[in-house]
């Protein structure tokens, strides 16, 4: 009985704090602007498709490469971040702080100045309009809030874990393969999921690092509705509910993964 | 041949491979060896701007030979792209950007002066010309120009017996007489940006006040005639945060019986079959006046970036002036022509764009007198309306501190 | 191999990247904030060494003081709440009941909208005369609120939309601390009679504690530096009553076209963390050494 309450209670926190996105899909199925009028309709009735066949029209593609990035962006952040943060949690070399600290402080510098300069390189790379460009740029918003959060976790881990396995012969290597990562699972998943929100969210880098020749990742197709002179809601809304449903669909299943593995319980004493 | 010295030029993007290919372009073809290919820039995003901006390319390009790849960026992104450009050297070759941003593009040098291609500024308003010159050179021109006027909710107003107004005090009372419980009687846009100064302009110019000098008699005057609408409440609050979208969004709700916009909204509000509305110039401070509105409308400018490029993009720039595709664009895109007698003979086509084709006769641009030196005071005058119309400071105190900021430094 | 030389081999792709793609942008705008860099600059390659002239100019700035004001406000504002209330749904979602984990994922949907969506959203929430909100409070008998028009309101107004969209981070991050407290602990401790609040005292919270130093700290970095939200939704007004120490920097770059002031700004930004930086690893000195 007490589960019902609190599943109850749970709906309404989840309906209130959803509330601005239930909006955003009440806009999406009104036509432009309906939100405005004297009194705002609650419910999209009657119904307009007109801005889901605008979005689907133009945007499928956008969407693929929004996928595209956003998974780039995990595998990279992941691939750099986790032994890093197996380093500076359980081999503990003197600089491991210092770099701890240096972390912290590269993610003041201001996007735009991110943006501005990172072009400059990229000029030089070739990197511009490219899928490996744009991986590498979100990843810097990623890979040091990955290594923060794994290196907190495997803070926890005693020591003992892979001071044991080290017995037994294994080499450094194999202890984070066969010991650290599989016991941090939860850690990297979590990682894993913010690094492909950041990624999927990121406007600043798909703006400044594209020319609208190659790739466009969707948020930049977002602004395709918003115009200087007019901007259609009902588009943009039905575009963004668009871009919300794939990445809906993985959280959905990671949370799932992260409950999973967290029953292993390796942690535990 | 050429196609892969442009595929190549475009890969590479380097100053000495365009000159490399300008040199091989010149040995292979003597007389005609322009790349056939150009990159072309600008801020259309919204799908229906896009669309008509879309054919006029379609149609230069074919008349021209040129291929074009477009390239489109939000408005607020435009100057950081075409900086990084500047910096890396890889300029499009045909820039459409917002007439009081040309001067301050031109000062870095990056531009190449019309006359070089035989591109004349005959028979154009004066106003844009200027927006377009630097240092006595003429470094673009716009195909359309467009700018601010009163357009009203035609039976609202017959509703409550108004007449559309003509002055400020006629302004004062129709919006008063207009505003009801769920309805304002005018909006317009106040935000802390260049909009918002473009916005504000027409009533500041109207009474005879001069950037050069923000806190003037005339100043103070028409920022309180502003603010004062907002002030006894026939304005909402919240045109603080109103762009000219939203500003259209309110009009088209019916939550304003009249609103201060440009003429680019005209498509839109013709696709509202339940709104009837008309346009009028902006109300002046006295009767029997004509109003100075600001300028606006998106320049033509080819950046230096070689040549045969140049060469190709001002055959493109061309022929997006000629009256025939100006007259298309325009009326897709509801501009009015820059050309004189191609805009006169466009708003007797075009009844409701009659009152923007004569406010675009006296409109001025917002650069010619300051140049480099408008986009801090426009953005002084931004927030001095701003701290009007909160009630924050009086309009005389918030336009002092603009003349300080905006002069100071 | 040495312990020494396998930190540092792990560590070495991680170094080798901040080494390139945050090195190079750090010096990039600490040679910009010293020199008197124009749009011309950026063709010409050209700008004259000045000193801290840029600094003194933005500092100077009246606007400056009120920037630095609300961006205090706002960080504080921001991560105070964020954090509180993604701890207290952390702890209720970490509750066995059904539906908790379909639940918890969907909070996290306010993170996928793209910016300049939850922007609007919410600016037709706070809508003065036909806002949801304001709709709501005249439906219970409460005079309206003059949310974004009113030079008191707009900053929470602000605030709040910035809480909205960061608590996920805090719920997420949070929530996965917690799982990693043993659950026999509170066992143990429930057979000794303790309540629920003590057993938050004295088990969850100290449990906790590396992992609220992180969400504190990354929170702290993430808010002060927030831009996109208060652009979309005030531009920093009503008369620079939103404005904050990242818009103001964006204003001075590109509306004033002051770039060398606008990288001042964005070292005055990156000073600061750094000065939080040195705090937090203080406190956090034995987890680190």
């Amino acid at each position: 009985m007490r589960g019902w309450i609190r599943t109850g209670v749970g709906v309404l926190i989840v309906l209130v704090l959803l509330f601005p996105l239930y909006w955003m899909l009440n806009a999406s199925l009104q036509p432009s602007g309906a939100l405005l009028r004297p009194t705002p309709e609650f419910l999209p009735l009657p119904a307009t498709l007109d801005g889901y066949r605008e979005a689907l029209a133009t945007q499928g593609g956008h969407l693929l490469s929004s996928l595209l990035v956003a998974g780039g962006t995990v595998v990279v952040s992941l691939v750099i971040a986790t032994p890093a943060a197996y380093s500076l949690a359980q081999l503990r070399w003197r600089g491991g702080p210092v770099f701890v600290f240096a972390l912290l402080i590269v993610q003041m510098i201001p996007g735009i100045v991110m943006a501005n300069s990172l072009y400059a390189l990229f000029g030089d790379l070739g990197l511009i309009d490219n899928y490996l460009g744009l991986v590498l740029a979100d990843s810097t918003a990623t890979v040091p809030f990955a290594i923060l959060v794994l290196r907190a976790f495997m803070v926890a881990i005693p020591r003992e874990l892979s001071e044991a396995a080290r017995v037994d012969g294994a080499g450094h290597w194999r202890t984070f393969v066969s010991i650290i990562v599989p016991v941090s699972r939860n850690a990297v998943v979590t990682a894993g999921v913010f690094a492909f929100l950041f990624a999927w969210a990121d406007f600043l880098f798909a703006m400044t690092l594209t020319t609208g020749q190659g790739i466009e990742p969707v948020t930049v197709g977002i602004y395709r509705f918003v115009g200087n002179q007019t901007a259609d809601w009902n588009g943009i809304m039905a575009t963004a509910v668009l871009a919300a449903i794939p990445a809906a669909i993985l959280l959905v299943v990671a949370q799932r993964y992260v409950v999973a593995g967290m029953t292993g319980g390796a942690v535990k004493e | 041949m050429s196609s892969t010295i442009a595929r190549l030029t475009k890969s590479l993007g380097r100053p000495a491979v365009l000159t490399l290919a300008l040199a091989l372009a010149a040995c292979g073809a003597p007389g005609g060896g322009a790349p056939g290919s150009i990159t072309e820039l600008d801020y259309y995003t919204d799908q229906q701007g896009s669309a008509a901006w879309q054919k006029v390319l379609d149609t230069c390009s074919k008349k021209a030979g040129v291929t074009i790849q477009r390239q489109t960026v939000p408005t607020d992104q435009m100057l950081p792209k075409i900086l990084q450009g500047a910096t890396s050297r890889s300029l499009p070759n045909l820039v459409f950007t917002d007439n009081p941003t040309v001067q301050q593009i031109a000062s870095t040098g990056a531009l190449t002066p019309l006359s070089d291609y035989g591109i004349a500024t005959g028979g154009y308003y004066d106003g844009i010309v200027k927006a377009g010159t630097y240092q006595g050179k003429v470094y673009g021109l716009a195909p359309g120009v467009n700018g601010l006027a009163l357009l009203y909710n035609k039976d609202m107003l017959a509703e409550a017996g108004v007449q559309p107004p003509k002055t400020w005090d006629e302004l004062t009372a129709a919006a008063a007489k207009l505003t009801k419980a769920q309805r304002y009687g005018l909006a317009f846009s106040a935000v802390p940006s260049e909009e918002g100064t473009w916005q504000f302009l027409p009533f500041f110019w109207s009474n005879g006040a001069d950037l050069s000098r923000l806190d003037s008699d005339q100043a103070v005057r028409a920022l309180g005639f502003v603010a004062g609408l907002v002030g006894s409440g026939s304005v909402s609050k919240s045109v603080l945060n109103w762009n000219q979208n939203d500003v259209a969004d309110q009009f088209v709700a019916g939550n304003a019986a009249m609103m201060i916009n440009g003429s680019w909204n005209l498509s839109r509000l013709d696709g509202e079959k339940s709104l009837h509305y008309g346009v009028v110039p902006i109300p002046t401070p006295a009767a029997g006046g004509s109003p100075t509105v600001a300028l606006g409308g998106e320049t033509g400018v080819i950046p230096a970036t070689g040549q045969a490029t140049q060469q190709s993009a001002a055959k493109v720039l061309t022929c997006i002036l000629s009256p025939e595709v100006m007259q298309s664009w325009d009326t897709g895109h509801a501009y009015v022509p820059s050309q004189k007698d191609v805009a006169e003979n466009f708003g007797q086509q075009h009844p409701n764009m009659q009152p923007f084709v004569t406010e675009v006769a006296t409109a001025r641009s917002r650069s010619a007198d300051l140049g480099e030196k408008y986009p801090k005071i426009s953005q002084a005058l931004a927030t001095a309306v701003q701290a009007a119309i909160t009630g924050s400071q009086t309009p005389q105190q918030a336009l002092r501190q603009a003349q300080q900021q905006a002069g100071g430094s | 191999m040495s312990r020494r030389a396998a930190a540092i081999a792990f560590l070495l792709p991680a170094l080798l990247y901040v080494l390139v793609f945050f090195g190079y942008p750090l010096v990039y705008n600490l040679l910009m904030s010293l020199r008197d860099f124009s749009v011309r600059s950026f063709y010409t390659g050209q700008a004259p060494f000045v000193g801290v002239a840029n600094y003194v100019a933005a500092l100077g700035n009246p606007v400056f003081a009120r920037a630095a004001l609300n961006t205090v406000w706002f960080t504080v504002g921001s991560i105070v709440f964020q954090f509180g209330i993604g701890l207290a749904l952390a702890v209720f979602f970490n509750g066995r009941f059904l539906g908790s984990a379909t639940l918890r994922a969907l909070l996290l949907l306010p993170w996928l909208l793209p910016l300049v969506v939850s922007g609007a959203v919410w600016r037709w929430i706070f809508d003065q005369d036909h806002g949801v909100l304001n709709t709501a409070l005249r439906l219970v008998g409460l005079p309206a609120i003059p949310w974004l028009t009113d030079t008191g309101w707009a900053l929470p107004a602000v605030i709040l939309t910035n809480i909205w969209i960061g608590i996920p981070f805090n719920l997420v991050l949070l929530h996965g601390g917690l799982r990693a407290i043993p659950g026999s602990l509170y066992e143990a401790a429930a057979l000794d009679g303790a309540g629920g609040w003590q057993r938050f005292r004295s088990i969850t919270w100290p449990l906790l504690r590396p992992v609220t130093g992180i969400v504190l700290m990354l929170g702290l970095v993430y808010t002060i530096k927030v831009f996109d939200v208060i652009m979309v939704i005030t531009g920093g007004g009503p008369a620079n009553a939103t404005q904050t120490l990242t818009t103001f920097s964006y204003s001075l770059s590109f509306h004033d076209f002051a770039f060398g002031q606008g990288a001042a700004i964005g070292n005055v930004l990156i000073l600061v963390s750094t000065v939080f930086g040195f705090v937090y690893l203080r406190s956090a000195r034995e987890s680190l050494t």
